[in-house]
C-alpha cells in the first residue's frame, strides 16, 4: 500500500488550516511568490517544462493558455478567473483547497498574474460553498496587507486587485465564457467562440482563466522547480491529482495521488475498496459527462491522456463509483435530468434534446417504456452532439452513449413487450 | 388514381406563357350545371358506387371504398376484451377535434364525468386546417332566412330543414360562445366583426380569423378542455362499440396506443365525433384532411345499427394545391376566391364562375383538365391556375393583410405568390352525409350522439364554405348537453359486443369477405397494421380461426 | 431527367433510406416503407404533431421543424419528437374577475414569466418564427394585445415550452394574452344587435 503517495503537496494535512497568513507565511508559504518575484521571466518556462495540465477537466497545457493572455498588450487592465464554481455531481475538491487552503491559491494566483501580466484576479466561487466564501475573503484581505501586493503592481506597473464573486451557482456557469457573463452581472449564457477570452473577455479585456487546483499547485512548482513536479507523476504524467472519489466504496473522499495512479489503487487502496465486498460494476467519471469505465479499466492510469485511450475523460477527477446491484439506467436518469435542468437555455437542440432523453430515461427506468422509446434515445445520441455551443449537450449524449453501449441489457430489461 | 387526366400543356410553358392581368371576362360555360355535374363531379364515377348489402341501410347507394369498411369485420373479439381494464363514466366523447371539444366542454358543464378519447392528440383534427370562416348571419342586410335558403339551395335540397334551421338560427350565439372560450375574430375599426362572402351565397356571412380561423378557435377550445376536468386520453383510437341488452349504446372499446392495450369505458352516453372520411382517398384523390380523417365513426355507428344517409355524397374542395408534390392536396382557402380570385385554363381563361357552389367548381375544374385545357406537371398532377397575382393586382396588399397563412404556403412551396399564380386541382374535403341525427343529436341508437361531420342531413349534398365550423360548434354544445342529461339515468347492467356477432352473422349470409378489418384508424401508408410496436392490438383470432 | 425522379439518402429516426427529393420527411418514411402513426397530424404545418430535429449534411447544428412541411435533402438526419405536453398550468377565463384583474391573475397562473432569462432559446426554438420570447415579455408588462398577436401563427407545438429554462410556457402565455383579450373586450355590436333580435323572436325561419 502506498500511503507515502497520498495528499504529498496540495493536500498535505500540515497545510489545511484555512486562512491564516501568518501560518503559512512559516512554513513553505511565500518562498514561490519570492522567487517570481526575482525572476519574473523564469516562470513561464518553468510551468511549460513541468507540463501542468488544466485540473479542471479539459488537461489543457496551462503554459499555452498563459502566453496567449501575457502576449496581449500590456497597457490595459488584464484579468485572471480563479474558476472555482465547481457544481457538477460527485466532484467536491475545489471547496477543500478554497477553504482549507486559500493562501495555496491566492499565492499561485499572484504567480500567475506576474507571468501573464494579468492585474485583476477575480475568485469565482459556488455562492453555496459559503466556507469557501469567507476563507477566501478573509485570505485575501490578508495578503492585501502584504508588501507582496505592491511589489507585484509595481512589476505589472498597475494595481494588482482581488475581488471575490460569487458565481449564480449554475452548473453552466462554470464554463469559461459563460463564468465571464456570470461575472459582468449577467445570466451564465456561454458565448459561441471566437473571439476568445484571451482577447475579448471580462469587460472586453484579455482574461485567463483557470480552474482553482491548478492555480494551487503553481506556488509549488515555482518554488521546488519542474523536476520536481514531473517526479511527482507515475510514468509519464507529471504532478498529483485530487480525485473525488464516492459511491459504493467503504471511505469516499478527496484523495491527492500521483497523476498516472491506476484505478483500482484509488478505489480498492485509499477508498477501502468496495461497500459489503459488492463487485465493482462501472465508474462514473466526472463530473459525470464522460464515458463510463468498467472493471476491465480498473488497470487504467488515472491521467488525462491514459484515460482518454480507454475512451473516457479524467475530468475534474470525479471518481462516482457504482456497485453490482446498482441501476445504471436510474443513474443516468438522474444525471441526464441534471444537465436537461442545467441547460441553459441557448440552444434549443440542448434543451429539448436533453429534456426528450430524460423522458425517455425515465419513461424506461420505470417500466413504462418500450423498443420504440429505447430507438429513439439511441437516435438521440447520433443526431445532437456538436449541436450545442458548450459542451453540456455532448457530456450528456457521452455518458448516455456509453451507458448504451456497455448496459444495453439493463435498458431492455424493463422494456413493456407488446 | 383513377381521375386524373394527364394531358394538356406543361407545367414549365403554362408557367412560361402566364402573365398576371387585372380584369378577365367571364366566357359562357357551354354546359348546363346538371350535365356537368353528372359528366364531371367525382361522385358520379359509376364503377365508384355500390349498394349496401348488409346493415339498416342495406340497398342504400354508397361509395365502394366505404361500403366496403361499413361491411368489414371487427378488429376485435370477446376474447380481446377478457384483459381489458374497465371504466366508468357518464358520458364518453369520442374524438378530440372542434365537436368533440365543444360537447365535452358542454357535459362537463352540466355536472356529467367526461371522458375524451382522441385516435391522436386533442385538437389533431380537421377544424385545425379550417381557414376560411363560418357563417352566421350578423349583418343587417343579411337574416337567419338567407343563410337557410342558401344553405337549402347549395345542398341541392337534400337537407333536414329542422336540423339546418337550428343551425342558423343559433350562428350567432355560437359566435358569442366562441368569444367566451377567447377566440378572437377579426373586427373593423369600430370593433364589429368583419365578414365575406362564401362562394353560393346571398350575404357577406363568413366571419373569420385571418385565414387561421380554424387554428384559432381549435387552439382555444384545446386550451378550455386542458384546463377544466375533462378526462382527456389521446393516442387511444375507438375499435368498437358497446351495445347493452335494450338495444341501447353504453360504452365503447378503446385502444390505447400508448400501452397496446384495450380498455373497455362503460358510459351511459357516448358522443361520436369523429370527422370525416378524406384520409380514404376516395377515388384516387389527394385530400385536405386531417391523417386521422379515416370515417372511424360510420362504421361503429353503423355495426351498432345506427342509420346512416347520403353515402355516396362528399365534396371535393374546387382548390387543392396540386403542385409542389409534397404539398400536394393542401387546401387553399375559398376566401381567396371570395376576394375575387379567378380560375385560368393553360390558355389564360376563366371557364367557370368562380363562386359557383363547390360541387361546380370542382366539376369544371376537373372538365378543364379532362378536355386538355389543364396543366400538367412533371409528377403528372394535372391542374389549373389559380390567378393569386391578378387579385393582388386588382387589391394591392390584401395577401399580406388577409391571407398569412396562404402566403407562408408559397414560401414553402417556393412560388411568389405576387408573380406566379398557384396550380390547383380539386381536394377530397368533406364527407356530406353520415349519421341520421335529430336536433339534439341522438342517434336511432339510444344512448349513441353524433355530432360534427361524421353527421348527415345538415348540409344535404353539398355544403357552403362555413357552415361545418357553424355545425361542429352549434350541434357540439347541442350534443353535449343531451348527452349530459343521461347523467342521472340508471346503465344497464349487461353491457356486450353482441352487435358483432349479428354482423358476422349478417356477412356470412350475404357471403362478403370478412378478410377486410374496420374501423380502417389510420391511412393504408401510414402501416398501421404493419406496425409491429402495436402487435398487442392485433385481434385476437383464436375464437374464429 | 426530371426533378421528381432525382432520389436523396436521408436517415429518418435512423433507418437509412432512398427517396424521390420532392417528399417531405413524413412522406418519405412512408414510402420507404416504414409505419408511421405517432406525430402525425394535419400535414398541412398547422397541428404541431409532426415535430423533428434535424441535421443537414453541412452542418452541426440541429433545428426542429415539422416533418410535414420539411423537404428532404440529400444527406439530412432527422428523429421525430413525440412527447406530451409538459405544461402544468391551469386556469379558467372565469377566475379571472374583471379586466382589472388579468394582471394580476396572470402572474399568480404563469408565475415563472417573470423569471425570463432572455435565452432567445423560445424565439430560436419556434418553427413558425414567432418571437415568442417578446411575446412572453410583454404579457409580463401586462400588454395581452401586443403579446397575443404576435403569436398569430402560434402552433402549440410545445417546442419553445421544452426549449423554456425557467420552465415557462410561453405558447400557452401566448395563447392566454390572446383568449383574455378576445374574452373581455371584444363585443361587436353588429353580433350584439343581431342575438338581441333572435332573442325576441323576431327573427323566425319559414322552412321549405
Amino acid at each position: 500500500m502506498s500511503t507515502d503517495d497520498l495528499n504529498q503537496v496540495l493536500l498535505h494535512p500540515d497545510r489545511r488550516f484555512g486562512a491564516d497568513l501568518d501560518t503559512w507565511l512559516v512554513d513553505i508559504g511565500g518562498d514561490g511568490l519570492e522567487s517570481a518575484i526575482q525572476n519574473r521571466e523564469e516562470i513561464l518556462p518553468t510551468i511549460h517544462k513541468a507540463n501542468l495540465l488544466g485540473l479542471g477537466g479539459s488537461g489543457f497545457p496551462t503554459h499555452v493558455k498563459w502566453e496567449f493572455v501575457a502576449n496581449e498588450p500590456s497597457d490595459q487592465d488584464k484579468y485572471l478567473i480563479c474558476n472555482g464554481n465547481e457544481d457538477e455531481p460527485g466532484t467536491f475538491k475545489d471547496r477543500i483547497l478554497l477553504q482549507e487552503t486559500p493562501h495555496q491559491v491566492i499565492e499561485g494566483a499572484m504567480i500567475t498574474a506576474l507571468a501573464t501580466g494579468t492585474n485583476q484576479i477575480v475568485f469565482y466561487i459556488n455562492p453555496e460553498q459559503e466556507g469557501s466564501l469567507e476563507a477566501m475573503k478573509e485570505a485575501t484581505n490578508q495578503w492585501s496587507e502584504t508588501d507582496y501586493v505592491s511589489q507585484i503592481s509595481e512589476l505589472l506597473g498597475r494595481p494588482l486587485e482581488f475581488y471575490i464573486v460569487a458565481s449564480s451557482g449554475h452548473y453552466i456557469g462554470g464554463e469559461e465564457t459563460a463564468a465571464i457573463e456570470s461575472i459582468e452581472g449577467k445570466f451564465p449564457f456561454p458565448r459561441g467562440k471566437p473571439p476568445y477570452p484571451a482577447q475579448t473577455g471580462l469587460f472586453g479585456l484579455p482574461t485567463l482563466i483557470n480552474n482553482v487546483e491548478t492555480m494551487a499547485n503553481v506556488s509549488h512548482i515555482i518554488r521546488n522547480g519542474s523536476d520536481w513536479f514531473i517526479n511527482l507523476g507515475h510514468g509519464e504524467s507529471h504532478g498529483t491529482k485530487i480525485f473525488s472519489l464516492s459511491g459504493d466504496v467503504l471511505r469516499p473522499g478527496a484523495y491527492e495521488l500521483p497523476m498516472g495512479t491506476p484505478l483500482s489503487n484509488l478505489i480498492y487502496e485509499h477508498g477501502g475498496g468496495m461497500l459489503l465486498d459488492r463487485k465493482l460494476k462501472a465508474v462514473f467519471t466526472g463530473g459525470p459527462s464522460n464515458t463510463i469505465l468498467t472493471p476491465k479499466d480498473l488497470d487504467v492510469p488515472l491521467d488525462f491522456e491514459s484515460v482518454q485511450q480507454r475512451r473516457s475523460s479524467l475530468g475534474t477527477g470525479a471518481m462516482i463509483v457504482i456497485s453490482e446491484g446498482t441501476g445504471i439506467v436510474r443513474r443516468v436518469t438522474e444525471y441526464v435530468s441534471f444537465f436537461a435542468n442545467s441547460s441553459c437555455g441557448q440552444c434549443p437542440s440542448c434543451k429539448t434534446g436533453t429534456f426528450y432523453a430524460s423522458q425517455l430515461l425515465t419513461r424506461i427506468d420505470s417500466g413504462n417504456g418500450n423498443r420504440a422509446d429505447l430507438d429513439t434515445l439511441i437516435n438521440l445520441t447520433r443526431i445532437l452532439p456538436g449541436s450545442g455551443r458548450c459542451h453540456l449537450l455532448d457530456g450528456a449524449m457521452k455518458l448516455l452513449d456509453s451507458s448504451l453501449y456497455h448496459f444495453m441489457e439493463e435498458y431492455e430489461q424493463p422494456l413493456k413487450h407488446s | 388514381m383513377i381521375d386524373r387526366a394527364n394531358i394538356g400543356t406543361t407545367y414549365r410553358e403554362a408557367l412560361k406563357r402566364y402573365r398576371p392581368r387585372d380584369e378577365r371576362p367571364l366566357p359562357e360555360p357551354g354546359i348546363d350545371d346538371e350535365k356537368l355535374l353528372n359528366k364531371f363531379h367525382p361522385d358520379h364515377i359509376a364503377e365508384s358506387l355500390t349498394t349496401l348489402k348488409v346493415g339498416i341501410n342495406r340497398g342504400d347507394p354508397c361509395h365502394r371504398q366505404l361500403a366496403d369498411l361499413l361491411q368489414s369485420d371487427s378488429r376485435i373479439n370477446e376474447a380481446d376484451l377478457a384483459g381489458a381494464a374497465t371504466v366508468e363514466t357518464d358520458v364518453l366523447v369520442i374524438g378530440g377535434g372542434g365537436a368533440g371539444c365543444t360537447a365535452a366542454l358542454i357535459a362537463q358543464q352540466q355536472g356529467a364525468r367526461v371522458i375524451l378519447a382522441t385516435k391522436l392528440r386533442l385538437g389533431d383534427s380537421n377544424t385545425v386546417m379550417a381557414e376560411g370562416g363560418i357563417q352566421a348571419s350578423i349583418n343587417k342586410d343579411d337574416s337567419p332566412q338567407f343563410h337557410y335558403n342558401d344553405t337549402i339551395k347549395a345542398g341541392h335540397h337534400q337537407s333536414v330543414p329542422d336540423l339546418v334551421s337550428q343551425l342558423v338560427l343559433d350562428g350567432p350565439d355560437v359566435i358569442r360562445w366562441l368569444i367566451q372560450q377567447g377566440m378572437q375574430f377579426d373586427l373593423d375599426e369600430f370593433g364589429d366583426l368583419l365578414t365575406r362572402r362564401a362562394g353560393g351565397t346571398s350575404a357577406d356571412r363568413i366571419c373569420f380569423y385571418r385565414d387561421y380561423t380554424g387554428l384559432e378557435m381549435m387552439r382555444v377550445l384545446r386550451e378550455a378542455v386542458h384546463n377544466s376536468n375533462i378526462d382527456v386520453w389521446d393516442y387511444c383510437p375507438t375499435v368498437e362499440l358497446l351495445g347493452d341488452d335494450l338495444g341501447g349504446c353504453s360504452g365503447a372499446v378503446i385502444s390505447s396506443l400508448k400501452n397496446r392495450k384495450y380498455i373497455q369505458v362503460n358510459a351511459k352516453a357516448v358522443i361520436i365525433a369523429t370527422g370525416g372520411i378524406g384520409r380514404m382517398h376516395l377515388n384516387g384523390f389527394p385530400t385536405s384532411n386531417h391523417f386521422g380523417a379515416t370515417g372511424d365513426g360510420l362504421i361503429l355507428a353503423y355495426r351498432m345499427g345506427a342509420a346512416l344517409r347520403d353515402l355516396d355524397s362528399f365534396q371535393y374542395h374546387p382548390t387543392g394545391l396540386a403542385h409542389p408534390f409534397h404539398l400536394a392536396g393542401s387546401l387553399i382557402t375559398e376566401g381567396v376566391r371570395s376576394c375575387g380570385t379567378y380560375l385560368l385554363n393553360s390558355k389564360g381563361e376563366r371557364f367557370v364562375d368562380e363562386l359557383s357552389a363547390r360541387d361546380i367548381v370542382a366539376a369544371s375544374v376537373i372538365r378543364e383538365c379532362r378536355e386538355g385545357r389543364g396543366i400538367v406537371t412533371d409528377d403528372n398532377n394535372c391542374g389549373v391556375w389559380l390567378d393569386i397575382p391578378g387579385l393582388e393586382l386588382r387589391q394591392p396588399g390584401i395577401l399580406q393583410q388577409r391571407f398569412p397563412k396562404l402566403m407562408r404556403l408559397g414560401e414553402k412551396a417556393e412560388i411568389d405568390l405576387t408573380k406566379k399564380p398557384l396550380l390547383i386541382y380539386p381536394t377530397l374535403h368533406y364527407q356530406n352525409g353520415g349519421v341520421v341525427i335529430n336536433e339534439n343529436c341522438e342517434t336511432s341508437i339510444p344512448g349513441l350522439f353524433c355530432t360534427g361531420e361524421v353527421t348527415g342531413g345538415i348540409h344535404g349534398r353539398n355544403r357552403i364554405m362555413g357552415n361545418a365550423l357553424l355545425e361542429i360548434i352549434s350541434f357540439g354544445r347541442k350534443a353535449g348537453m343531451a348527452a349530459a342529461q343521461r347523467r342521472k339515468k340508471k346503465r344497464s347492467s349487461q353491457l356486450s359486443i353482441e352487435h358483432l356477432n349479428q354482423l358476422r352473422r349478417e356477412l356470412t349470409n350475404m357471403g362478403l369477405s370478412m378478410e377486410t378489418e374496420g374501423p380502417l384508424l389510420f391511412p393504408e401508408y401510414a402501416k398501421f397494421d404493419l406496425d409491429s410496436d402495436y402487435a398487442g392490438l392485433r385481434r385476437n383470432r383464436g375464437s374464429t380461426s | 431527367m426530371s426533378d421528381s425522379k432525382k432520389e436523396v439518402q436521408v436517415t429518418i429516426n435512423g433507418k437509412q433510406i432512398c427517396v424521390p427529393s420532392t417528399l417531405s420527411v413524413i412522406q418519405a418514411l412512408w414510402h420507404a416503407g416504414y409505419p408511421r402513426v405517432q406525430g402525425v397530424g394535419c400535414l398541412e404545418g398547422v397541428c404541431g404533431s409532426c415535430r423533428v430535429l434535424v441535421r443537414r449534411s453541412d452542418t452541426q447544428e440541429v433545428s426542429m421543424e415539422m416533418g410535414c412541411q420539411t423537404l428532404v435533402e440529400e444527406g439530412m438526419e432527422v428523429m421525430f419528437l413525440v412527447f406530451p405536453s409538459p405544461s402544468q398550468h391551469t386556469y379558467t377565463l372565469e377566475q379571472i374577475p374583471n379586466s382589472w384583474e388579468v394582471q394580476t391573475e396572470f402572474h399568480k397562473i404563469f408565475p415563472e414569466a417573470q423569471q425570463c432569462r432572455n435565452c432567445h432559446g423560445c424565439s430560436v426554438a419556434c418553427p413558425k418564427g414567432i418571437s415568442v420570447e417578446k411575446g412572453v415579455e410583454l404579457a409580463v408588462k401586462g400588454r395581452f394585445k401586443e403579446a397575443g398577436d404576435l403569436f398569430v401563427e402560434c402552433i402549440m407545438c410545445d417546442l419553445c415550452m421544452t426549449g423554456c429554462p425557467e420552465q415557462i410556457a410561453p405558447n400557452r402565455v401566448g395563447l392566454f394574452s390572446r383568449r383574455v383579450t378576445a374574452y373581455f373586450h371584444a363585443r361587436p355590436s353588429n353580433l350584439i344587435n343581431r342575438l338581441e333580435k333572435i332573442r325576441t323572436g323576431e327573427l323566425q325561419i319559414i322552412k321549405e
